[in-house]
């Protein structure tokens, strides 16, 4: 299925075997080495110990709330953090990933989308820590020295807001961030009266700039009553422009 | 009873002639002026104990006695002396002006001392009426007050939740609903006064029916039953003032305590549902994960493993409908109103459905010149309304036909559309598919789905003042038209 399999270390923090189990067999195709705890507690030990290169986390822990491990684990760790959440709020998930959360799969998940969003992750969790100035995402080019986007060859033109609304989500390719997220990087130090309603409608205007295909994007995902996506490497791997 | 009201005075008469008696052997020795002190004595003591009468008798008796005894000649009333008459009438008036403020001083210490009593009473009461545990109680032990110290025949206290149980006699009802006193006569007329107490005294009255009110808002009547003619004056005025007002404060305070418990009891109920939903969604969703992967990872193998897939998806969809369906009869459903691009939902929509179309074609049709369609409406919500009408088409319309999703913008709304080229739905039919487990007869029973999706999207589209119909769609099929209110954007381009 992938051309580039997920390697590392990969924490799974789950007080539920057969969920820990899935994971493992997610995983066993791969160069990743999975490590396992079953509570919060023990969790956070050992990923305080082992340094693993991703964390994927259980919200349902019997001993500590999801919310708590994950701050806990942010506080002095940057290592990427994967929710799996079988709560019907989305309100848990953007609380989540306002705590340093990156990203959430929804229970029952199917082993490839577990795979796809956990290799993004991992490929963040690898990249050397300054952003690299020149992005080339699929047909997109995002030149951030030159201030210039370009589809296939084209140049489009941005406004200063979508400018930064690319850049926020660019820089974060592969995780989830939410609406208020976005709202508090892009529009800090702007006057904004009515923007933060007019978020989704800005995002809007931006898709229609750069995605081929406006109601089929490629390159941002609504991830609904949550927030927004910009695909990884490994999304636009798993769909091809053609594959319309 | 008669001996202890008639005791002082045997006892002062017998001090009154004992002291004669000293005095008399003492004459020789003594002043007039000794004599009208110590007589004074006597009718100041007299008085104290007694009362006036006792004093007046005493100043009388002492001074018929000061006069035969005392003054000369004795044994006589006659007085030689015509100074001796100034002593006399001096002692005469001074003991009775002594025994009638006596008296006076009395009466105001005796009303003193009842008005401490009944505001005592009043305390107590009221503290019992804000205490007791329960309303009922207070309000019957107010009646019983009332009825015991105005000497009625009956006292009883309606409150409104009366009303709605058994259903209150009319006069009550008219008193409750207006606020105002209503007295019904032995004669049977009845009499209407805008007072909140009688003012004359209830000698023709049979019955009388008191609004009981609370900061200008009747909560109750208080219902006396007169027997016999009842004065009622000033300091039972007061009292039947203050009672009644107590018993509206305990109706009052029932009331209050009733919604505070109402209240209490709905904050619990909800919390308990969002644990048992949270545990629900848990405790179905994680062993479907494992069956779901497991069954993912054996369908290499065996195709089987395929189906028990599909129905562990089919079974995760039936969870989430049951809860969306006791989330919005319960009214717990968090709802999320701003403004969204139809761009994006649809996009959503595509993106959802598109790993399940397997092979069938979705078009998409907004009908926008260039321009965005926005609305305001829930994302989520609107997303899984497209996305059930989007699993209905599937399941009715033939594999190789396409879905039609479509937006535009009709006046104050936004119209999103999913149609299909199924057999669409007959007309005695066409609000029933909205019905919760609502099935077409002729469908197939491996049609898969709940029944709940067309009547969820339907509740999701009203909470959030939208409407969810169906039509014939020309040519044939169905096509679900959803309408939300639309928003005409500001510039917001730069």
């Amino acid at each position: 299925m992938s051309s580039n399999p997920p390697s590392g270390t990969v924490l799974v923090i789950d007080d539920e075997p057969q969920i820990r189990r899935v994971v493992r067999n997610a995983f066993t195709s791969s160069a990743a080495r999975v490590i396992e705890a079953a509570t919060g507690a023990e969790g956070i030990d050992r990923a305080a110990a082992e340094k693993p290169d991703l964390v994927i986390l259980d919200l349902g822990l019997p001993d500590v709330l999801g919310l708590d491990v994950c701050r806990e684990i942010r506080s002095w760790s940057a290592v990427p953090i994967l929710v799996l959440s079988a709560r019907h709020s989305d309100q848990e998930k953007v609380a989540l990933l306002d705590a340093g959360a990156d990203d959430y799969v929804t229970k029952p998940f199917s082993t490839e989308e577990l795979q796809a969003r956990a290799r993004a992750l991992l490929r963040r969790s690898h990249r050397s820590g300054s952003e690299p100035p020149k992005i080339a995402i699929g047909e997109l080019v995002f030149d951030r020295d030159a201030r210039s986007v370009t589809r296939a060859g084209q140049a489009i033109h941005l406004t200063p807001i979508e400018w930064d609304l690319l850049q926020e989500l660019i820089t974060n390719a592969g995780r989830t961030l939410t609406h208020q997220h976005l709202f508090t990087r892009v529009w800090r130090g702007r006057q904004f009266g009515d923007a933060q309603q007019y978020l989704r409608v800005y995002v809007a205007h931006l898709r229609r700039k750069i995605e081929p295909d406006s109601v089929r994007p490629r390159y941002i995902f609504t991830e609904p009553g949550v927030g927004y996506r910009f695909a990884s490497a490994a999304d636009l791997a798993a769909s091809p422009p053609d594959r319309r | 009873m008669t001996t202890g009201r008639w005791r002082p005075w045997v006892l002062w008469a017998t001090t009154l002639v004992l002291v004669s008696a000293g005095l008399l052997l003492l004459r020789a020795r003594l002043d007039k002026a000794h004599v009208a002190l110590v007589f004074l004595l006597v009718v100041l003591g007299g008085s104290a104990t007694g009362g006036r009468a006792l004093g007046l008798l005493l100043a009388g008796a002492a001074f018929l006695l000061f006069n035969w005894f005392f003054l000369e000649p004795y044994g006589t009333f006659v007085i030689a002396n015509p100074l001796d008459w100034l002593v006399l009438v001096a002692f005469l008036i001074v003991s009775g002006v002594a025994a009638q403020l006596l008296h006076r001083f009395r009466q105001q210490a005796d009303a003193a001392r009842r008005s401490a009593a009944e505001v005592d009473r009043f305390a107590t009461l009221g503290a019992e009426t804000l205490n007791v545990a329960r309303a009922d109680e207070a309000l019957s032990a107010i009646a019983d007050v009332i009825r015991s110290t105005l000497r009625l025949s009956a006292a009883r206290i309606h409150t409104d939740r009366v009303r709605s149980s058994t259903g209150l006699p009319s006069m009550m009802a008219w008193v409750m609903e207006h606020g105002t006193m209503a007295i019904v006569s032995r004669d049977g007329t009845t009499r209407v006064t805008v007072d909140d107490l009688p003012r004359d005294n209830l000698a023709e009255a049979r019955s009388v029916y008191l609004p009981l009110k609370v900061r200008g808002r009747t909560v109750g009547v208080l219902e006396l039953t007169v027997d016999a003619a009842v004065s009622l004056e000033a300091a039972e005025r007061r009292f039947l003032a203050a009672l009644s007002y107590y018993a509206a404060l305990a109706v009052e305070r029932a009331r209050l305590a009733a919604a505070a418990d109402h209240a209490e009891a709905l904050r619990e109920a909800g919390r308990m549902k969002d644990v048992l939903l949270a545990s629900v969604s848990h405790d179905l969703r994680t062993p479907l994960t494992t069956i779901k992967a497991l069954a993912h990872e054996m369908a290499r193998q065996d195709e089987r493993a395929q189906v028990i897939e599909e129905e562990a998806d089919r079974l995760n969809r039936l969870v989430a409908d049951l809860l969306d369906l006791s989330g919005i009869q319960g009214g717990a459903l968090p709802l999320a109103i701003e403004v969204n691009a139809v761009d994006e939902l649809v996009g959503a929509l595509v993106q959802q459905v598109s790993p399940t179309l397997a092979g069938r074609e979705i078009e998409v049709d907004l009908e926008n010149g260039g321009t965005l369609l926005a609305g305001r409406f829930d994302f989520v919500h609107t997303l899984r309304i497209l996305g059930n009408l989007v699993d209905n088409a599937k399941k009715y319309a033939p594999a190789n036909t396409p879905i039609t999703i479509s937006a535009r913008r009709q006046g104050g709304e936004i119209e999103l559309a999913v149609a299909d080229r199924g057999p669409g739905v007959p007309d005695v039919e066409r609000e029933q598919i909205f019905e919760p487990f609502y099935r077409a007869p002729g469908a197939p029973p491996d049609v898969g789905g709940t029944g709940l999706g067309l009547s969820i999207a339907r509740r999701l589209a009203v909470v959030q003042q939208g409407s969810l119909g169906y039509a014939a769609r020309p040519g044939g099929g169905s096509v679900f038209s959803l309408r939300l209110p639309a928003v005409t954007l500001p510039t917001v381009t730069s």
